[in-house]
């Protein structure tokens, strides 16, 4: 399995979890500091223009030269190793460093472009930065303090039922970099499993896409729910109460959408949705509104705030 | 008997997708043995016409009308063909350049142009967004509590202890040399004029 690193991190800022799920952040920062993990957050960090990179919007080369900027704010801020909480930025931020590392003809463009903006500071040196060795999803962090974890979790939410959806940008676009089997990754079931919850392993449409699609949600609705609507029946079939989630697109396409999904099919989704920071946080005993974030969630979460509730009086 | 004749231009379209920016190292266009692995996964292909093996032959059979087919707008960019294909082809890119040639031939630009309110927010704020026109459907859809949740984001925001949402604007102007630079604000221009 690759290295993961646990210090020199540069949290990587999300647009959707900034504007959707900022208990994604709030969360994943609670663990960090539980689990000793050395990171900054970084203001001069922008986003990855993820979606207006998969919506066709963005160019290749305009995506990479804003990554290489980013790629110069880690490095003069001594933090190197990006933890990303989205997927897509994940997958982006690789692909940019891949080709800044391979394509010497972009290389150079882009540094050309920083010198004449008296940006000289920003150069990126070939292999400074490796996909592989300093690239990282947050669920991989955590996912290395697994064991850390099940030492300290201290609310049994063994009650409920949990699934995984590994976002598609973590574990298909750099396949060869995802940790364990791409076609049925386990990351998020063995941290739910460091908690002490059970897990369904393997489900009908575990490996779908959320149904998001970028574009598709936005201008073909129909096409986008559909997908979405499969997996939630698989999901129903299996009684499960908790989809874990490692992107913040994804979770925004199953919790905006579930209940629009049922009223249009004439049934009842009762799946809620937490990012697995958001699992584990409260696991480990974070406050639902103070750290998790629950009160920006469009499913009610409260099966697990009563939960919570009855495990304190106890 | 049907002999095959290989020419110069034979491979045209595929070197042109295996030379783009957008191509994984060592992307298998031409080796392709239309076995279907990329179907089978494919939700785009459980709900519509798009058929990614079927695009691979065309890509092949150096058909640039799918320049201008509408199926390459379908494809959901979720990497599946991408992840199981047998000799590392990957459809799911060979239709993302498709599609950039679309924008640059300028039949694909309509298909962005609902898309150019963030690339107006990333130049203003360096932040990414979803495009203020999507709102009014979205709060339909969802709800109104969505539309609050933007109202009391930063009140949220601090109550979570996460700073304010600005980069600094020095940064923001960086970025706006940046992308002056790379040409994107130019396609900008070009996408919003069409939108206009």
């Amino acid at each position: 399995m690759k290295k993961i690193p646990d210090k020199e991190i540069l949290l990587f800022k999300s647009c959707l979890v900034n504007l959707e799920y900022p208990g994604v952040e709030s969360s994943t920062r609670y663990l960090f500091d539980k689990l000793d993990i050395e990171y900054i957050v970084s203001n001069r960090q922008s986003c990855c223009t993820g979606l207006g990179h998969y919506t066709d919007l963005f160019d290749q080369f305009s995506t990479t030269a804003i990554a290489a900027r980013n790629f110069a704010v880690a490095r003069e801020e001594g933090h190197k190793n990006i933890a990303t909480l989205c997927s897509t930025c994940y997958a982006i931020l690789k692909k940019s460093c891949n080709i800044l590392n391979k394509n010497e003809e972009v290389r150079n463009k882009i540094n050309n472009i920083f010198e004449t903006s008296g940006l000289g500071n920003m150069e990126y040196i070939e292999d400074e930065m490796k996909s592989k060795d300093n690239i990282f999803h947050v669920a991989e962090i955590l996912y290395s303090k697994s064991t850390e974890i099940e030492n300290i979790f201290k609310i049994d939410l063994s009650h409920f039922k949990v699934a995984s959806h590994h976002a598609c940008h973590y574990c298909k676009a750099h396949h060869k970099d995802t940790i364990g089997n791409a076609r049925d990754p386990m990351i998020l079931e063995t941290l739910a499993n460091a908690c002490g919850l059970d897990t369904v392993d393997w489900y009908d449409r575990k490996t779908n896409t959320c149904g998001n699609g970028f574009r598709q949600r936005y201008l073909n609705k129909d096409l986008s729910l559909s997908v979405t609507n499969e997996k939630l029946l698989s999901l129903k079939e299996n009684d499960v109460d908790i989809l874990l989630h490692m992107c913040p697109n994804c979770q925004m396409q199953f919790d905006r959408n579930q209940k629009y999904i049922g009223r249009s099919q004439a049934t009842e989704f009762n799946i809620m949705h937490l990012n697995i920071s958001q699992l584990v946080a409260l696991a480990l005993g974070a406050d639902p509104y103070r750290v998790v974030g629950v009160q920006t969630h469009t499913v009610s979460l409260d099966p697990i705030l009563k939960e919570l509730k009855k495990k304190s009086i106890d | 008997m049907k002999t095959l004749k290989l020419g110069e231009n034979t491979f045209k379209l595929a070197w042109s997708i295996i030379k783009d920016l957008k191509a994984s190292e060592y992307i298998g266009v031409l080796k392709c043995i239309q076995c279907g692995m990329c179907t089978s996964v494919c939700p785009a292909a459980r709900h519509t016409d798009l058929d990614p093996r079927v695009i691979s032959k065309r890509v092949l059979d150096n058909d640039e009308n799918l320049i201008s087919d509408d199926l390459i707008w379908n494809c959901f960019y979720c990497y599946s063909c991408h992840s199981v294909c047998p000799v590392n082809n990957s459809v799911c890119e060979i239709n993302q350049i498709l599609r950039q040639k679309a924008i640059k031939k300028g039949n694909g630009i309509p298909e962005i142009a609902p898309f150019s309110n963030y690339a107006e927010n990333f130049l203003e704020f360096g932040l990414g967004s979803i495009p203020i026109n999507f709102f009014d459907e979205l709060v339909q859809d969802i709800g109104e509590d969505w539309l609050q949740l933007k109202v009391d984001l930063e009140d949220i925001r601090a109550e979570l202890g996460l700073a304010p949402l600005t980069l600094p604007e020095e940064d923001v102007q960086d970025i706006n040399k940046i992308l002056e630079k790379t040409g994107f604000k130019n396609r900008l221009g070009k996408i919003k004029r069409v939108k206009g």
